[in-house]
């Protein structure tokens, strides 16, 4: 602890009152501390002494203002536990209802969900705006390439179970349909990038490839629910990832 | 007193056709003010101040109570007639005036009865009817209306203490007892009437004498020099409206009315009758240390009415429970003769429980829930477990296995273990709780629901499937309190963890999916411990708004509140048949309440710091409990009587655990010990004749060193929590202090 006289009288202050109050052992911080609480409190009640006297029109702020002050502040941030007859009138009530009686076998036991925490605290913002956008963008590429047209209508993916992976729930569609044009040439072509070069309309796959793989997944898990058989020249990816669903 | 007088002759004028009943009623109260005080009247003052009429009707009601007490109903009934009083108005006097009885005599309860209606009337006179909070604490505060001189103040306190020096020394231990609270009292009207000078001489010159027990709150009372500090103060008004008890013996209580009666103008003998209860009782007085070992109390001692209503402090029966066949794997006996056995083992369980306990509860006294298959899983497991219990005793202490808490940087607040051992839990000051795995077995929680959708719901080890072991961990942090949390406690199903915090809720916690499920909210003010019944379902938690409060899990509000200790309550603990619940306060006392009524059944003083731990005996009969001072005592809670204190620790005992078998006491503290009591021994030394079940008064051996068994240092690590595992090894927690 720094000595007496280098200290400001302030902090001088506050270590007799610690000492008065008794506290012999506290970390230097603690004078530190109780001098920014005693500042910020004084300086509280003055402003609002200073309001009060004001609203009375006196030139001065006077002791009753300073009561006044202190007053409603004690209410608001001071406030001290009920007096006891007025636990003890409570508790009496509450004590008169017999304890009520255990249903038996309910799961876990737990109050009317209103009181829980349990509900989700968050909310999906509903996705029909984005799904048309991208539908836009989907039919581009999807007549140029042709054929594929009649298997990305298979998207009874259903776009409300996609909806958790992002916003980006039409591309899905194209890529598969994408894929199959894809495949025929070539087989089992390791990765959706080294096929793609063959056709033109893939570049929109390229322009962001790294969406391929997470888009691959979702969409193998309706595929399998759905038709499982589907693919026969499914993509070596698919199966992978299909691999890589199972193991999890 | 003075005014006492006043009121019947009054009535004499008024009421002339009833003199044979005010009679009765003059003669009582003439008799007493006899005896009383005829001091310069402060009271006539009061009611002069108010409305002539006010008087009148406050003397009528006045008369009307005491009548009704001593139950002339006639009288009353014409009285109020002709009065044309109401029946509200009485009511609300009746609770007004029904501050306790004396054990003195009628007259008595008349003058405190109207020395209350008068100042109520000085009060407030329009106020009659609601009881509110600050028409409450003013008429508490105005209770200090009735001035005696200021300055006097001093010589009627050396006056008595003169007195009780010169009196014989069996007597003078016993009288001393009255210093203290007549010290705080007198203080107190000082400062309530504004005399602060005087107040601060008094204290001065009188504080020193008090015993040192008191210090801590003789310095609080140092820092209370105005009106309006006592204002916001609520544990001493709490000690101003409740009365402090005294426990005299006849002939002392007699030498010392004689001596006050024999001066007139005497403020003590007011504030005796008005703010102490002296419960007498006929005997040898108390010698100093039994006194001590009793008092320390922010009330004094209990009444010896309170302690005794009957408490069922017998265990429940043990469901009969069949136990397989195929499970100890070392036994090699002959197939024939396990399952005899077994059958015996089970019968002679039931054979102990068909005789019903007498000190025991019915099974259905408070509804608990019932046994689930997996509760019964778990009973088997406990019985097996128990077979391997190791029995301990004097010469066969327990191992201790400490578990510190490193890196927690001071901020360790609450620990608690499973009852299997299983699972730790700790609650910190930065408002998290962290739950580890003791067992090389991780924590799992339960998958979500996309991947539980696709598991096989029909596969045998469904149960192992639902968890995920890619986010098994040894620990899992909780998050959701908003302050330090300063209590947990696991179910005994090991579902469920509590957490209790300094934001004013207790949070359950699911500890399958480790999120928060449920936040109960009810005190407004830091709750500083909770804790689960046995049998789950309940749990109790108690606050710095001095009630604990039992809920159950299923309700967002409390089924019982416990009312009545006048400081915070501290640490709570469920009775092992989950019938009552004990409570340890800064008050300096431990209350037992009952579950069914919420009624206090015990109040047992004699700690002379603030309560931080609190067991039960396996058995049910006995309580440990420790503080602050240092001192361990053990009550027995049938007679509601200490049997026990146990010296040696220098520093606060946080943490107190019964031996599975009851045979060993330890002890954890600040001064970073664990010690070892034998408990056994302890309790065998009970001896109690009629006169200590009666007065309560039972003289405590000094036998602290021969209980000691065993004393356990740790490196500078304080001893929060303690836990016996079901095979009697001795768990201790806490977190490492480095300096």
């Amino acid at each position: 602890m720094a000595s007496p006289k280098t200290v400001p009288k302030d902090a001088q202050v506050m270590m007799q009152i610690l000492k008065d109050m008794g506290i012999t052992e506290y970390d230097p911080r603690v004078i530190n501390q109780m001098l920014e609480f005693t500042y910020r409190y004084v300086t509280t009640i003055i402003e609002d002494a200073k309001i009060y006297s004001t609203h009375a029109k006196k030139s001065n702020v006077d002791a009753d203002d300073i009561r006044l002050a202190i007053q409603c502040r004690v209410d608001q941030s001071f406030t001290s536990p009920p007096p006891r007859d007025f636990l003890l009138d409570i508790a009496r009530q509450k004590n008169q209802t017999p304890l009520p009686l255990i249903k038996p076998y309910t799961g876990p036991r737990l109050p009317p969900d209103r009181y829980c925490l349990t509900a989700p605290n968050y909310r999906l913002k509903s996705l029909q705006k984005k799904v048309s956008s991208s539908a836009g963008r989907i039919t581009v590429p999807r007549l140029s390439v042709g054929a594929v047209s009649s298997r990305p209508s298979t998207p009874t993916l259903g776009t409300p179970s996609v909806q958790t992976v992002g916003t980006k729930v039409g591309t899905p569609v194209s890529l598969t349909g994408q894929r199959f044009t894809v495949q025929i040439p070539s087989s089992q072509a390791a990765s959706v990038k080294s096929a793609t070069p063959t056709t033109p309309t893939v570049q929109n796959v390229l322009i962001n490839p790294s969406l391929i793989g997470s888009k691959n997944i979702l969409i193998t898990t309706n595929m399998v629910s759905q038709n499982s058989s589907s693919d026969s020249t499914s993509l070596k990816r698919k199966h992978e990832d299909e691999d890589e669903y199972d193991a999890l | 007193m003075a005014a006492v007088q006043d009121g019947p002759m009054e009535l004499d004028a008024e009421k002339e056709t009833k003199p044979e009943i005010l009679s009765d009623g003059t003669s009582n109260l003439s008799g007493n003010t006899a005896s009383g005080t005829l001091s310069s009247s402060p009271l006539t003052a009061a009611p002069a101040g108010g409305a002539p009429k006010m008087e009148d009707q406050q003397t009528l009601i006045a008369v009307l109570q005491f009548l009704k007490r001593n139950k002339l109903s006639e009288s009353v009934e014409i009285l109020r007639r002709e009065a044309g009083l109401g029946e509200h108005q009485e009511d609300s006097q009746a609770t007004d005036g029904s501050g306790g009885g004396k054990g003195d005599g009628d007259g008595g309860d008349a003058n405190s009865l109207l020395s209350r209606v008068f100042i109520t009337s000085a009060a407030a006179p329009q106020s009659m009817l609601v009881k509110k909070d600050q028409p409450d604490v003013s008429v508490v505060l105005s209770a200090y209306s009735q001035q005696g001189d200021p300055p006097l103040y001093q010589v009627y306190y050396s006056g008595l203490k003169n007195f009780i020096e010169s009196v014989l020394d069996c007597h003078r231990a016993e009288l001393s007892q009255l210093f203290y609270p007549l010290f705080v009292h007198m203080y107190l009207e000082l400062v309530y009437n504004n005399h602060e000078t005087k107040a601060k001489a008094f204290f001065d010159k009188f504080s020193g004498d008090q015993e040192c027990y008191y210090q801590d709150d003789l310095r609080i009372l140092c820092g209370l020099t105005k009106k309006e500090h006592l204002k916001g103060n609520e544990v001493l008004l709490d000690f101003r409206t409740s009365r402090f008890v005294l426990r005299i013996s006849r002939d002392s209580y007699q030498l010392l009315k004689r001596h006050l009666q024999e001066r007139h103008n005497n403020q003590i003998w007011n504030i005796i009758q008005e703010h102490l209860y002296i419960d007498i009782f006929d005997g040898m007085p108390r010698s100093k240390s039994q006194i001590d070992s009793m008092s320390g109390s922010l009330a004094g001692e209990a009444r010896r009415e309170v302690n005794k209503a009957k408490v069922f402090y017998g265990l429940l029966k043990e469901p009969e429970i069949e136990v397989p066949l195929d499970d100890e794997d070392d036994e090699a006996e002959n197939e024939e003769g396990k399952p005899k056995k077994k059958k015996t083992k089970k019968d002679s369980l039931g054979s102990k429980s068909k005789k019903q306990d007498p000190n025991a509860p019915q099974q259905n006294r408070i509804p608990l829930p019932e046994l689930k298959d997996s509760d019964k899983l778990d009973k088997i497991m406990y019985m097996k477990e128990s077979t391997k219990r190791i029995r301990l005793g004097p010469e066969n202490l327990p191992s201790i296995c400490f578990y510190t808490f490193l890196n927690a940087f001071q901020g360790l607040t609450a620990v608690d273990f499973t009852d299997d051992s299983s699972l730790l839990a700790g609650g910190f000051a930065d408002s998290t709780v962290r739950v580890w795995s003791v067992t090389p077995k991780k924590l799992r929680k339960v998958k979500s629901t996309a991947e539980l959708n696709v598991i096989d719901k029909e596969s045998d080890d469904v149960l192992e499937r639902i968890m995920d072991e890619k986010t098994a961990s040894e620990s899992k942090i909780l998050h959701g309190h908003s302050g330090p949390v300063y209590g947990v406690s696991f179910s005994p199903d090991r579902n469920y963890l509590l957490s209790s915090s300094e934001d004013g809720t207790v949070r359950l916690w699911s500890l399958q999916t480790f999120t928060c499920l449920v936040g109960y909210k009810g005190h407004n003010y830091p709750v500083w411990d909770t804790q689960f019944s046995p049998f789950g379902y309940y749990f109790v938690s108690g606050g710095h708004d001095r009630v604990a409060r039992l809920w159950a899990t299923d309700h967002y509000q409390p089924l019982r509140i416990f009312a009545g200790h006048l400081a915070d309550v501290t640490c709570t603990q469920f009775h092992p048949n989950s019938n009552y619940v004990a409570t340890g306060s800064t008050d300096r006392t431990v209350r037992l309440w009952d579950v069914l009524n919420g009624n206090c059944v015990r109040i047992l003083t004699g700690h002379k710091g603030p309560i931080h731990s609190l067991a039960f005996s396996p058995n049910g009969k006995f309580l440990a409990s420790g503080s602050t001072d240092g001192r361990v005592l053990l009550w027995d809670i049938g007679h509601g009587l200490m049997i026990g204190e146990l010296k040696g620790h220098t520093d606060t005992i946080y943490a107190l655990k019964f031996s599975r078998d009851g045979e060993i006491l330890a002890s954890g503290s600040m001064d970073n010990t664990v010690r070892l009591w034998d408990s056994m021994k302890a309790f065998d030394e009970v001896e109690t004749d009629d006169f200590t079940a009666t007065t309560g008064h039972i003289h405590l051996p000094d036998n602290s060193q021969e209980l000691l068994l065993g004393m356990y240092h740790s490196k500078s690590t304080p001893v929060t929590h303690l836990h016996f595992t079901r095979r009697n090894l001795l768990l201790a927690a806490g977190a490492y202090n480095s300096q």
